[in-house]
């Protein structure tokens, strides 16, 4: 009769529900003896949408399981309901969107790996980084941007941006998958850098474009 | 969020924007990023023989703040020391510009960039003006 605590298995500890005092699972939406709907407890973002905590993610998957969730948890259907199954549907439906919002964006997704690792992330604290390499990249593509007086020209530069952030994806899932946590820190700075870029062409784009 | 007059001046009328040769004698130079707001701030100084700050440069690519932090510094820094230089204080800078306290890390930034202009410099002229002295 020897008891392991499940220590490695997140959700898995076991509270009394709130309505009716029986056991349910950290992880449990609803409580398996009165059904009543259960507050998000303290889950990370896969474990909240039921995924393997890893940088690669099918989109669809990903979808799939957001859906999912949100079809039991929408808050249109606890109307009837008492003010607390209401209350909590509204707390479940922000925390599974927040974990949606997170896990979709590569870049948010990268940080918010790093940071259940324990490691700094870059992008997340208000220091300041002395990178040269990476550092004289960015300010070299931002003067060319800069430079750069026309529809085509900005366009040209735009699509550079966005291939190169296609790579870093690319980059930043064999450094996950090769447990290279300093390189994929590295990477998810240069993708900050990259996606300001590609932003800063778009608005360029748009002004160039209506100044035709 | 409104900018100050200080800064939408520096913003509209940057003081010191450009490049000095990074390889030219006496010159130093400092490359620093804010991650969080992906902006990127060059800062370089000219130092004469005598170790005093004759010219400064800069070239910021980020927000309204950020530009005018840096601008505000190749003023000041014009005519000082290095050690007076090194002395400025980013709360210095917030408060001239009058900055936000969300806007704060922009003056970081740029203590932060003429730090590293100033050992990039001594690194380069391998501590030539102490010996000087």
């Amino acid at each position: 009769m020897n008891q392991t605590p499940e220590v490695q298995n997140p959700g898995a500890e076991v509270t009394p529900c709130w309505s009716c005092k029986g056991p349910v699972a950290g992880r449990a939406l609803f409580c398996s003896t009165c059904g009543a709907i259960q507050g998000p407890g303290n889950l990370d973002h896969f474990t909240r949408l039921g995924l393997p905590r890893r940088f690669a993610v099918e989109q669809a998957e990903l979808d799939r399981q957001y859906f999912g969730f949100q079809r039991r948890l929408h808050p249109d259907r606890f109307a009837t309901r008492s003010p607390r199954e209401k209350a909590l549907s509204q707390v479940q439906a922000t925390a599974l969107n927040e974990a949606y919002n997170t896990l979709k964006d590569p870049l948010k997704r990268a940080a918010y790996l790093l940071r259940l690792s324990g490691r700094k992330v870059d992008v997340e604290s208000a220091g300041t980084i002395d990178d040269p390499q990476l550092l004289m990249e960015s300010m070299e593509m931002r003067e060319a941007l800069a430079e750069a007086d026309s529809v085509e020209e900005v366009s040209r530069h735009l699509s550079e941006a966005e291939a190169n952030i296609a790579d870093s994806h690319k980059d930043l899932a064999a450094a996950f998958a090769a447990d290279d946590l300093d390189e994929a820190g590295r990477l998810v700075t240069r993708l900050k850098y990259l996606g300001k870029l590609a932003d800063e062409a778009r608005q360029r784009r748009a002004k160039l474009a209506a100044m035709k | 969020m409104a900018y100050s007059d200080k800064v939408v001046d520096h913003y509209e009328n940057p003081r010191n924007v450009g490049s000095f040769g990074k390889d030219e004698a006496g010159v130093g130079t400092g490359l620093v990023g804010a991650p969080a707001c992906g902006d990127v701030m060059k800062l370089q100084i000219k130092v004469s023989p005598e170790g005093i700050i004759e010219d400064a440069k800069f070239k910021t690519f980020g927000c309204g703040s950020a530009i005018a932090s840096s601008s505000l510094v190749t003023e000041w820094v014009k005519g000082k020391t290095l050690e007076e230089a090194a002395a400025i204080k980013n709360t210095e800078i917030a408060q001239h510009l009058a900055l936000p306290p969300v806007k704060i890390h922009c003056s970081v930034l740029a203590e932060d960039a003429i730090k590293a202009a100033i050992s990039d410099y001594k690194a380069k002229s391998g501590g030539k003006t102490e010996a000087a002295e």
